[in-house]
């Protein structure tokens, strides 16, 4: 187990570089620069601030020295936000998207796999049809309209929750975004698990624990659920990679300082250490969560051979 | 600050336009706002929630020089002249000054009770180490050249002068003498400028980049730093040392990021903020119904304008073709219409500025039907027809839906009166920025919001000289006008140069003004202690919180 995981680490060094390599060109061949504003500079004045962020050297120095900084963990200033680190802007945005995408994953789990089984154990009846339907509502909702609902009903009308912010620890200002986040994802992992479910229990050793006489809830969490949730793992893995690095749109909608903001306006800004940084962050995080999902498969089905 | 082009200026927002439309609230809302009851008192609790459009650059006076910034930046620190409740300059760490009879030396005289907010005295020499730091090439400052007027401030920006070189010497700890270029009659406009603000030299040399945070920061404001989350909220509290400390009633002041327009005003409805930096034309009819006196349109000194590249085909040597398309636009129908009354409509450069005559053209005087005559009659001598229409893009930059149409309404315009084939082009905000600086574009949109009141920060933007004139336009009858008010030491003399110079740039027809910007504000009825300015700079200093119910 120990020897895959250092393999797939091992692995993941040539791909983060090709995804380094990639991202730097295309930034670099972007036209216009960090530095060009809407009140053009003096050509002497635009080169002394070049200067000052080693752009006006060779690409290819520049590349060798992005890397040198890099493998010393250093992601280099903002070009954009003048005294600040890219990794300071990391250090205070990412906790924030960690804890409202877990939380949303988390969420769409607890509300998801109990909707799901419940609907395949009584298929066709209301239990299953309403559910269903409203996770075909819950997917095709946008979170450009859930999320501003939510904020109109519980915030602005009610005054129940706050209608965005950011505040540590705080559970009012953490519900409505968690909530807009999670919507999609309690859908998709309902519909995943009834569909899987459905399968399972009509395999032969469901029908022996049924002829056994054993209760529902025993088939369902004992012998149904392992199996069942195999898919659920298949489909979480790449897309918990892009759930904790937020929606930018509930970023938006509720003001939160995550990095997914940062990562637009960066490009748009030519922000180049600022996007390669947090591009550097989502790769590592899509490798990281992938490798996740193989370890928890080969958990739940013990058919699957890691080495 | 920061002028050309607030609206172009590019936040996330306009990247996520699209977005807006759709997350703006239901129109009509008219039970979104509660009903506020004001009394006279002030409340017992001083503190105030405003917003930001974007995050704050940076918080170092010298190297940022962007709105959200200055906004900030305008509580935190003090230069010599600060900003009275109506923008202009009025004594800020100086209490005094002279200038000597030829106006190119100004004698400051520091208040003595001023200090920073560590409890160390504000001396002439924080003002020369900071001025010589804006300056300094190893800086990197963006507004280098501003200090132009200063003697010495170019070079040294240039990389010719060391900075000890600059014109500004401490005669003692509280008097500062300024050495000036030419006689700058608008010198205290130009004080209250953020990259003029005087920065703590020990917080700099200890902490390099990171004297900014909270942990490390000294400022001699009327509010010093608190928090910063990146990215959210960066909280101030009032600055105990500041010398007018007891006149200053807000304790706490926590200015919010909110890049989406529309999230900001749901902030607004929601009551956790009081004093919104901006709202969409596109939302003003439904929150005037909705928020009534609670929206705050005023004059703010920019200009929205199209430029012609006077050296790109087809404006090159067609001054006809160019009065042209002056002419044949309904700025009132474009107002009206797609920027619901926000903004005022434009037809000469310099918005309105007490002293200054303006420069309306001949043409604003006739009736619509005069001007399309007059306009179809030009573009016919230019050799335009319906045969042989005008093929041209307006470059501009991608700001989401309401902009797009609001050119293309002007291309409408252009084809229902003349028969030109007009299209917009838009392009990313860096793009266009690229292209115009180049001198690639025909045809681009320009805008400019002035950094200080004065004529002159506007009708700079087409000296050939200079960096900004994107449209290639040299007149040597307007460069030379320009110097001469330059070394003119009577204001009253000056502006009268200055408004033959702007004759000049309407003559050779070489902009388009469309309309002038407005302030957009929501501000709750219980926050006194501001006013509308030209500037748009509203200090936290002077406000208040009366008591109110509701929020």
């Amino acid at each position: 187990m120990l020897r895959y995981i250092l393999r797939r680490v091992l692995e993941s060094i040539p791909t983060l570089l090709l995804i380094v390599t990639l991202a730097f060109a295309l930034l670099h061949a972007a036209p216009g620069g960090p530095f060009a504003t809407d009140k053009a500079m003096l050509p002497e004045i635009q080169h002394s601030i070049e200067a000052r962020y080693h752009l006006d050297e060779p690409l290819w120095r520049q590349y060798l020295r992005y890397l040198g900084d890099l493998a010393r963990g250093d992601l280099g200033p903002s070009f954009q936000y003048r005294n600040t680190s890219v990794n300071q802007i990391i250090a205070a945005g990412f906790p924030v998207d960690l804890t409202v995408g877990l939380s949303a994953i988390a969420l769409a789990l607890l509300l998801g796999i109990p909707i799901g089984l419940n609907a395949a154990w009584r298929r066709h009846t209301l239990w299953d049809r309403v559910p269903m339907a409203f996770a075909v509502a819950g997917i095709s909702l946008p979170v450009f309209v859930a999320a501003p609902l939510l904020v109109l009903v519980f915030a602005v009308k009610l005054h129940w929750l706050p209608a965005g912010d950011w505040v540590h620890g705080s559970p009012s200002h953490l519900l409505l975004p968690v909530v807009a986040l999670a919507l999609p994802y309690v859908a998709y992992v309902a519909r995943i698990v009834r569909g899987s479910a459905l399968e399972v229990l009509n395999t032969a050793f469901i029908r022996t624990a049924r002829a056994k006489g054993l209760p529902a809830h025993r088939i369902l969490m004992h012998h149904t659920l392992r199996p069942t949730l195999a898919p659920v793992v298949s489909f979480l893995g790449p897309t918990t990679a892009g759930i904790v690095t937020i929606s930018i749109v509930v970023e938006t909608v509720f003001g939160l300082p995550g990095i997914g903001r940062f990562f637009v306006t960066g490009a748009l800004n030519r922000d180049y250490t600022l996007v390669l940084g947090i591009t550097i962050l989502y790769g590592t995080l899509i490798i990281l969560f992938n490798l996740l999902a193989d370890l928890c498969y080969a958990w739940l089905d013990p058919r699957v051979r890691l080495e | 600050m920061r002028a050309r082009a607030r609206a172009l200026a590019l936040s996330f927002s306009a990247a996520l336009a699209a977005c807006s439309q759709h997350v703006g609230p239901p129109a009509p809302a008219a039970d979104a706002a509660p009903s506020i009851g004001v009394g006279d008192a002030a409340a017992p609790v001083q503190i105030i929630a405003r917003t930001l459009d974007d995050y704050p650059r940076s918080l170092d006076p010298q190297l940022t020089t962007d709105i959200p910034s200055q906004r900030v930046l305008d509580d935190l620190f003090e230069g010599l002249v600060a900003l009275s409740i109506d923008g202009r300059p009025v004594a800020g760490a100086a209490a005094s000054w002279q200038q000597s009879t030829d106006s190119r030396t100004w004698v400051f005289h520091l208040r003595e009770n001023a200090r920073w907010s560590n409890g160390a005295p504000l001396t002439a020499e924080d003002f020369v180490y900071s001025w010589r730091r804006e300056v300094d090439p190893k800086t990197a400052s963006g507004y280098a050249q501003a200090l132009a007027p200063i003697v010495n401030g170019l070079d040294i920006a240039l990389g010719r002068k060391p900075p000890e070189t600059l014109g500004v010497e401490a005669t003692d700890a509280h008097t500062l003498t300024v050495h000036l270029v030419a006689p700058t009659p608008y010198l205290l406009d130009l004080l209250d400028q953020v990259y003029l603000y005087p920065v703590y030299r020990p917080a700099i040399e200890r902490y390099g980049d990171d004297w900014v945070r909270p942990e490390h920061i000294v400022s001699n404001g009327a509010f010093a730093l608190q928090e910063e989350v990146i990215g959210n909220r960066i909280t101030l509290r009032a600055n105990e040392r500041y010398w007018d400390a007891s006149h200053v009633q807000l304790r706490t002041v926590v200015y919010y990021s909110i890049p989406d327009r529309a999230q900001a005003v749901l902030r607004y409805l929601a009551g956790d903020v009081q004093f919104t930096d901006s709202f969409a034309a596109s939302q003003r009819p439904w929150l005037k119904s909705t928020l009534g006196d609670q929206v705050v349109n005023s004059p703010w000194l920019g200009i929205y304008m199209l430029a012609f590249n006077v050296r790109l085909p087809p404006f090159r040597d067609r001054p006809s073709l160019r009065q042209a398309l002056i002419l044949a636009i309904d700025r009132v129908a474009l107002t009206r219409y797609l920027k619901f009354d926000m903004y005022q409509p434009a037809d000469t450069l310099m918005p309105p500025l007490a002293g200054y005559e303006p420069q309306h053209p001949a043409w604003a005087a006739l009736s619509e039907a005069d001007r399309n005559a007059l306009a179809r009659r030009l573009y016919a001598e230019a050799g335009y027809s319906p045969l042989h229409p005008l093929r041209v893009d307006i470059s501009t930059s991608i700001q989401g839906a309401d902009e797009r149409h609001f050119f293309e309404a002007v291309a409408a315009m252009w084809h229902s009166v003349l028969g030109a084939e007009v299209s917009v082009d838009e392009s990313e905000f860096k793009v266009l920025l690229q292209n115009r600086e180049l001198k690639r574009l025909p045809l681009f949109l320009d805008s400019w919001i002035g950094d200080f009141a004065d004529p002159v920060n506007f009708l700079q933007l087409f000296d050939s000289r200079g960096s900004l004139d994107y449209g290639g336009f040299a007149d040597p009858r307007f460069d030379a006008l320009l110097d001469r008010a330059a070394q003119e030491p009577d204001n009253a003399a000056r502006y009268r140069l200055l408004e033959q110079s702007e004759r000049v740039l309407n003559q050779d027809a070489v902009y388009i003004p469309l309309y002038y910007y407005a302030t957009r504000h929501l501000v709750k009825p219980y926050i006194t202690g501001w006013r509308s300015n030209l500037l748009d700079r509203n200090l936290s200093r002077y406000m208040s919180i009366l008591e109110h119910q509701g929020r």
